[in-house]
């Protein structure tokens, strides 16, 4: 089959804008989960992992003059997409051929639950700020750089960006284009912490995947987008790329609209067919960037997934959501960037915040524990989970350049 | 390049629900906004799982099982949703009590089915289908990119068969501010609808075969010798704006009969999925209802075979060729 080469990313979440403060924090062990001081909401009390600066501040970092109709997600979004743009050295002229996918769920809602109360007789650009969809998002996200090819925006809840480098992925193999932009960009908003604070799976420490005492998840924000392209693509405009997308997989837990499987068969299915479509074989993995939210139930099934799929050949192991909260529909493409950045720096991402293990769980990584680890070789092999509501789970294998 | 097939389609919208009874008589609507006819959901399902879902995933529901009744197909390979607002109702609800009651005591219920990929999940739980699943939503392409999805595995070999659909609901509140940007609800518009429609797709030959899935081509210029096709299928719907984009692009071809069928089944983000169910079920039955030509078409003059179905966004383009069987 084809190879797909990575041949940039950018990234921004609450451990920092851009790789560089991202490889830092994450060399460190330095969590971004800390007190809300973005999100307009009453519960204080809760966690998060907030990109560390405000819309206008954004705004600048972007060279942009002030514009009210630009949601947090479309600006994370863009700071994200520059950085990929630049590495992978695309300027505006390349990308007439390029298709840009992006994933999203909550899109604009931080701007409509701000202007929600006066909507019975708001003006048309109000309306027009409430009625922006997802596709809105991604439109925006494009604007300053485009046009592209076309767009499209993936929307599975959490496993929404790894769903858009899989069609990304498709396009490619199908011919359809020889470079695809895939990735996601979602900010905080009180609509979705107020949904998982009824669904009581909020932590109010900070949050502990794989860990005994783990009491539900935090939520972050953030936005992150590969670079993907053809071999053709690749010699003709002599880049070097950074790794490979060997293999992915995406199959249905059709479990619960919010629980997954005791067994994690979704989970199970998306990584074995991620292991078929690379050729490799569970021992050929040397590191799982897990989904681990910290809630009760997904660590528990994702644990028993891992294990049947890996039996006692376990490769280090470790949830990076204990440093930026899940970042929901981004999460795919943030954790994908942090497994390029360990492919690329030789290191394992732990899993901080663990303490003492689950009953038939995994034992993560920790920032302690990871000296002890093999680190990963050179010709290395990464899977990375991401899962989301109603059992849409998806796999990637993401690998060192030979 | 495998051949692609489309198998079976059924809707639910402002016309007769499951059924093509609109070929025949089609339900004429004056409203700026018409909500779709429900069938008798109790006839698919237990009253009391009707009563923990909302219009859009029953709907949803019947139309993806009344498929799966029609092609004896139990496990679709895939399920391929496309929706741009997604779980609206809830959504509008859970955000008007957030307004009305503050953050506190909010229940669970309108969340855990609120999200985009509610409708596309549900039907796999529903069906018990562990195969490939996502959902896009994006604007009024949502559809188109469902059927591209499932062209793209069907052409890599990983599906042989794919249920996509198109969903979308609307409630009187959004209705208003959709009219307030003037997408919808302007005069001389199509109504504003709701849609449900649920497609097999497949790799195999089937005597019920609806008809072929011969190309797709979204946001670029399609590989399609525009002169052995038929009949165009455009998208206007009485705003100008939009309309312009369909004139702009026919002016190319006068030659060719144009078809719609926004003012059957009225304008939503998804309503693109109904026209390629109208324009499916034309191929099967081997003509197109009068009522169908534009005002300035040249008529079709000899057999029908295939259908060029154009749906605008903005600068952006799809083409979906259908052919007879």
């Amino acid at each position: 089959m084809e190879p797909i080469y990575i041949t940039g990313c950018g990234i921004i979440s609450a451990i920092g804008v851009g790789k560089e403060a991202t490889l830092a924090a994450l060399q460190s062990g330095t969590t971004g989960i800390g007190l809300m001081k973005y999100l307009p909401s009453c519960h204080i009390d809760l966690p998060v992992g907030e990109v560390q600066l405000s819309n206008h501040e954004m705004m600048q970092l972007l060279g942009i003059s002030y514009d009210k109709r630009l949601t947090r997600t479309a600006l994370m979004g863009r700071i994200a997409l520059r950085e990929a743009l630049q590495e992978a050295g695309l300027e505006k002229k390349d990308l007439r051929t390029v298709p840009f996918i992006s994933a999203t769920t909550v899109g604009g809602m931080d701007q409509r639950e701000a202007y929600y109360a006066q909507e019975p007789d708001c003006d048309a650009l109000h309306a027009s700020i409430a009625t922006h969809h997802c596709g809105t998002c991604t439109e925006m996200i494009a604007e300053p750089f485009g046009p592209f090819a076309s767009l499209a925006t993936v929307s599975t809840a959490c496993s929404s960006a790894t769903n858009a480098i899989i069609t990304a992925a498709n396009m490619l193999r199908c011919g359809l284009a020889d470079i695809v932009i895939a990735g996601g960009a979602e900010c905080l908003t009180k609509f979705h912490l107020n949904g998982f604070n009824a669904l009581m799976i909020l932590d109010h420490e900070q949050c502990r995947p794989f860990d005994r005492d783990r009491a539900g998840l935090n939520l972050g924000e953030g936005a992150a987008y590969l670079v993907l392209e053809s071999v053709r693509s690749i010699e003709q405009r002599g880049v070097t790329p950074l790794a490979r997308l060997s293999g992915y997989g995406n199959a249905c837990d059709a479990f619960h609209q919010t629980a997954s499987s005791p067994n994690g068969d979704g989970a199970y299915h998306a990584m074995q067919e991620a292991l078929q479509s690379a050729g490799l074989t569970p021992a050929d993995i040397d590191y799982i960037n897990a989904h681990g939210t910290g809630t009760i139930n997904n660590d528990a099934s994702e644990s028993h997934a891992i294990q049947r799929l890996f039996g006692s050949n376990l490769p280090p192991v470790s949830s990076t959501k204990s440093f930026t909260g899940h970042t929901t529909s981004a999460s795919g493409s943030i954790e994908a960037v942090f497994c390029l950045l360990a492919l690329r720096h030789q290191f394992l991402p732990p899993n901080i915040n663990w303490h003492n293990p689950m009953e038939d769980g995994i034992i993560p990584i920790t920032q302690e524990s990871k000296a002890n680890c093999q680190k990963p070789k050179t010709n290395c092999h990464i899977l990375s989970n991401a899962f989301g509501f109603g059992g849409n789970d998806s796999s990637i294998i993401l690998s060192a350049l030979p | 390049m495998r051949k692609i097939y489309i198998q079976a389609a059924e809707q639910i919208s402002m016309q007769q629900p499951l059924s093509e009874e609109w070929m025949q008589q089609p339900v004429w609507h004056q409203e700026a906004f018409v909500q779709a006819i429900n069938p008798a959901f109790r006839d698919y399902m237990a009253p009391n799982e009707a009563r923990r879902m909302g219009n859009l995933m029953k709907r949803a529901l019947v139309t993806t099982l009344k498929v799966l009744s029609d092609t004896g197909i139990e496990y679709p390979d895939a399920i391929i949703t496309g929706t741009c607002l997604g779980s609206l109702d809830y959504t509008e609800r859970l955000l008007s009590a957030m307004v009305e009651n503050g953050e506190e005591a909010l229940s669970p219920t309108y969340f855990m089915q609120s999200t985009h990929n509610t409708v596309g999940s549900a039907l796999a739980i529903y069906t018990k289908t562990h195969g490939y699943n996502t959902t896009y939503s994006h604007g009024c392409i949502s559809f188109d990119l469902t059927i591209l999805d499932a062209w793209m595995q069907m052409q890599l070999g990983h599906i042989r068969t794919a249920l996509v659909g198109g969903h979308d609901e609307m409630v009187e509140s959004y209705f208003r501010l959709l009219q307030n940007t003037g997408y919808v609800g302007s005069p001389g518009m199509v109504p504003c609808g709701e849609v449900a429609m649920s497609m097999m797709l497949t790799t195999d030959e089937h005597a019920d075969n609806l008809c072929e899935l011969a190309g797709i081509s979204v946001g670029q210029c399609p590989d399609i010798d525009i002169h052995q096709v038929d009949v165009i299928m455009t998208g206007v719907n009485g705003q100008p704006a939009n309309d312009a984009l369909y004139q702009q692009l026919l002016a190319q071809w006068p030659e060719k009969p144009q078809i719609q069928y926004k003012h059957l089944f009225g304008e939503n983000f998804t309503t693109s999925a109904l026209g390629l169910y109208a324009a499916a079920h034309c191929l099967k039955q081997g003509s197109i209802p009068s009522f169908m030509l534009t005002a300035d078409s040249v008529p079709l003059e000899h057999e029908l075979r295939n259908i060029l179905f154009v749906n605008c966004q903005g600068d952006s383009t799809n083409y979906i060729l259908l052919k007879a069987v």
